[in-house]
């Protein structure tokens, strides 16, 4: 197992001479983008041609009607699953070139994932939870601790570090996925409703949190959301109608 | 390394996290595991107890006949005593001893009743290294030697005939030269064994069934006894060499039911080990399964964060091998109570009929050897982890999507 993942450690690296150019270059670039879904004899067309560029940086959210695709894209970019045609590149790598345990790779080192809901895993404290990606990264155990520590204390969690998800409310536990997202050191944070299940006061500091945290550590972020108060927050703002885009606005900084 | 130090912890908690279930799983590893090696105890004390039997009662662990004798074992099939190069074979260091006898089907007659028995002429010194029958007489006395005028018979026969030591009976047998040869001897003893052999055996001076049946110095047997088993096979052959006239087997071809009884058994706790196991693997795939299905989402979750479905695949499979390790060591713990609680034997008199037709005795001294605990459970551990692999490798399948799918 660590071999493997030093050899993607290095493969990372490896890129980082040509930061410039990188700099300069989209962190995420959807071309193309199709997405058919199968049932039986029925196709399912989530995605109709999707093109799409994040910039490193971006605080982005992603909206639209249900069933517009939005998932489905995040998906595709998470490289969680893969489009009927066209291509995802995320930090120069197209990702319809990598495998399965390549794909694994890259979603522990440079993808964050907040879901809607069970984002932890139920027998793991909230340390152990912030802790695990941490181990499949392979980080030896006193940095592991100190790195999850700090992560928990950037989103207000210290003191619970020893609590299971049962006994979190559930602003506690999507604020815990959030220090599981960042504490990898991600390029990008990918996050599907992270406020679906949260009442409104937890919403917005769960908000606030990510904004914060995306200015104070550059992380790029997009967010599928139906969240008005997410949305009001967002830098960048793009709408998905019936799988393709259909608005995408840049908001001046403030 | 280090992913088991990531993978042990959460397979323990995982372990926990549905306790009746994993109660009721431990229950049935562990009961299916200690009756498998109870089971293996008890054929094993059965085995042992028949094999001894044969060994220690009359035949002994070889014996030498005339050629034909065993087919027709009657006075004209006898053999002279070992001189020469068979003399020197039976002074290996490997044989224990061995006993000269002459055999005759003959009659026996009470003042009340007749019985049909076999006679065995003996030299008691000889007798007493290979059969553990002068050592059993329960009443009066063995012989001396083998001009002993006495004859000692079985407790059964004792009771059949409506006599008792000291008494006087009349023994009737063909002799050498085809006349009938009869002569009345006192009942020194009785002697216990199995019944069967109560019954048939009766045992007089080994001269004084020579002089009587007139077969000048010649016998008809002789039972030797060799401690090691493996010697058994080497010490047959050198005597076979050594008087290829004679008919020289080992137990296990004289004694075809004791051998069988003996090879049986190991098939037998194979056969119960398999029953046991499906048992067992219905628990623990039916365990794993259930919780491999409430964990589809957990899974996928684990494999988004970029856990490699190998990984998952290890966590299911440590989980089996913890659960089914638990109630193997559980099941093992029992064995060994019970087995050890019983080391004055278990009395199988109760159905000592049905034992005494396989031949065993009826006390029953259930043991195991250390390693093959070790080796039975390890066994069972293995392939309760094997058929665990299935619900293992649905979960590493579970797709990492799954977390993404929204819930309520
Ligand atoms: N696994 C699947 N199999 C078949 N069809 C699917 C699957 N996943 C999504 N779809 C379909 O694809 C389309 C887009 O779904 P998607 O979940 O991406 O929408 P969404 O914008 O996230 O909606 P919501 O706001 O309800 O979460 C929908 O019509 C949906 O029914
Ligand atoms: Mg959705």
């Amino acid at each position: 197992m660590c071999p493997e993942r030093a050899g993607t450690r290095n493969r990372i690296a490896r890129g980082q001479p040509e930061g410039a150019l990188r700099e300069r270059s989209p962190l995420v670039s959807c071309r193309g983008l199709i997405k058919t879904y199968v049932q039986g004899a029925i196709e399912v067309p989530a995605l109709r041609g999707v093109d799409l560029d994040l910039a490193r940086g971006d605080f982005a959210t992603l909206a639209g009607p249900s069933g517009s695709g939005k998932t489905t894209l995040l998906n595709m970019i998470g490289g969680l699953d893969r489009p009927s045609a066209g291509d995802v590149v995320l930090d120069g790598r197209n990702l319809a070139t990598l495998g399965k345990a390549e794909l694994a790779e890259l979603r522990l080192h440079r993808i964050g994932f907040v879901f809607q809901s069970y984002n932890l895993i139920p027998v793991l404290s909230a340390l152990e939870n912030v802790e695990f990606i941490l181990r499949l990264q392979g980080i030896a155990p006193r940095e592991r601790r100190q790195r999850a520590l700090e992560a928990l204390a950037d989103v207000g969690l210290e003191g619970l570090e020893g609590r299971r998800p049962a006994h979190l409310s559930g602003g506690q536990q999507q604020r815990v996925a959030v220090a599981r997202a960042l504490v990898g050191r991600p390029a990008i944070v990918l996050a599907d409703e992270p406020t679906a299940n949260l009442d409104t006061r937890n919403a917005e500091e769960l908000i606030e949190l990510m904004a914060a945290l995306n200015a104070r550590l550059g992380t790029t972020f997009l967010m599928g959301t139906h969240d008005a108060r997410v949305i009001a927050r967002a830098q960048r703002h793009i709408e998905l109608t019936d799988g393709r885009i259909s608005s995408d606005e840049t908001r001046p900084a403030g | 390394m280090e992913s088991l130090k990531l993978l042990a912890p959460l397979a323990w908690r995982n372990i926990w996290r549905t306790p009746r279930r994993t109660v009721i799983t431990l229950i049935v590893v562990s009961v299916g595991m200690s009756s498998i090696l109870l089971f293996a105890a008890f054929l094993e004390a059965w085995a042992a107890s028949s094999r001894d039997r044969t060994l220690t009662l009359l035949t002994g662990s070889a014996q030498i006949h005339a050629e034909g004798f065993l087919d027709d074992p009657t006075v004209k099939r006898m053999f002279d005593e070992p001189s020469g190069a068979l003399a020197d074979a039976l002074q290996d260091s490997g044989i224990s001893g061995w006993a000269p006898r002459l055999i005759v089907p003959a009659i026996l007659q009470s003042e009340y009743r007749t019985m049909p028995i076999t006679l065995v002429g003996v030299s008691p010194a000889h007798e007493r290294a290979v059969s553990v029958l002068p050592g059993n007489v329960v009443d009066g006395n063995y012989l001396q030697d083998p001009a002993d005028p006495g004859i000692v018979i079985g407790r059964k026969l004792l009771d059949h005939l409506k006599t008792r030591r000291g008494k006087r009976v009349i023994l009737l047998a063909q002799a050498a030269d085809g006349s009938l040869a009869e002569r009345s001897f006192t009942i020194s003893g009785a002697f216990a064994g199995d019944s069967a052999i109560e019954e048939q055996f009766v045992f007089v001076g080994l001269q004084v069934a020579q002089g009587m049946l007139g077969t000048g110095e010649r016998l008809s047997e002789i039972a030797l006894r060799v401690e090691d088993p493996e010697a058994l096979g080497p010490i047959v052959e050198r005597l076979r060499h050594a008087a290829p006239g004679l008919d020289i087997r080992p137990w296990k071809e004289l004694s075809p039911l004791a051998a069988a009884v003996d090879e049986t058994m190991g098939l037998m706790i194979y056969i119960w080990l398999w029953v046991m196991f499906v048992l067992i693997a219905f628990g623990i795939v039916n365990t794993q399964l259930m919780a491999v299905f409430e964990r589809v989402r957990e899974f996928g979750l684990m494999q988004a964060l970029g856990m490699k479905p190998r990984a998952i695949l290890g966590l299911v499979t440590l989980e089996s091998g913890i659960l089914v390790g638990l109630g193997v060591l559980i099941g093992m713990a029992a064995a060994v109570v019970a087995i050890n609680s019983v080391t004055d034997g278990i009395d199988i008199s109760f159905f000592a009929e049905g034992a005494a037709m396989v031949g065993a005795g009826t006390m029953l001294f259930p043991e195991i050897d250390p390693a093959r605990i070790v080796q039975l459970s390890f066994v069972v551990w293995a392939l309760g982890v094997g058929v665990a692999l299935w619900p293992a490798r649905k979960a590493a399948k579970s797709s990492p999507m799954e977390a993404m799918k929204h819930v309520s």
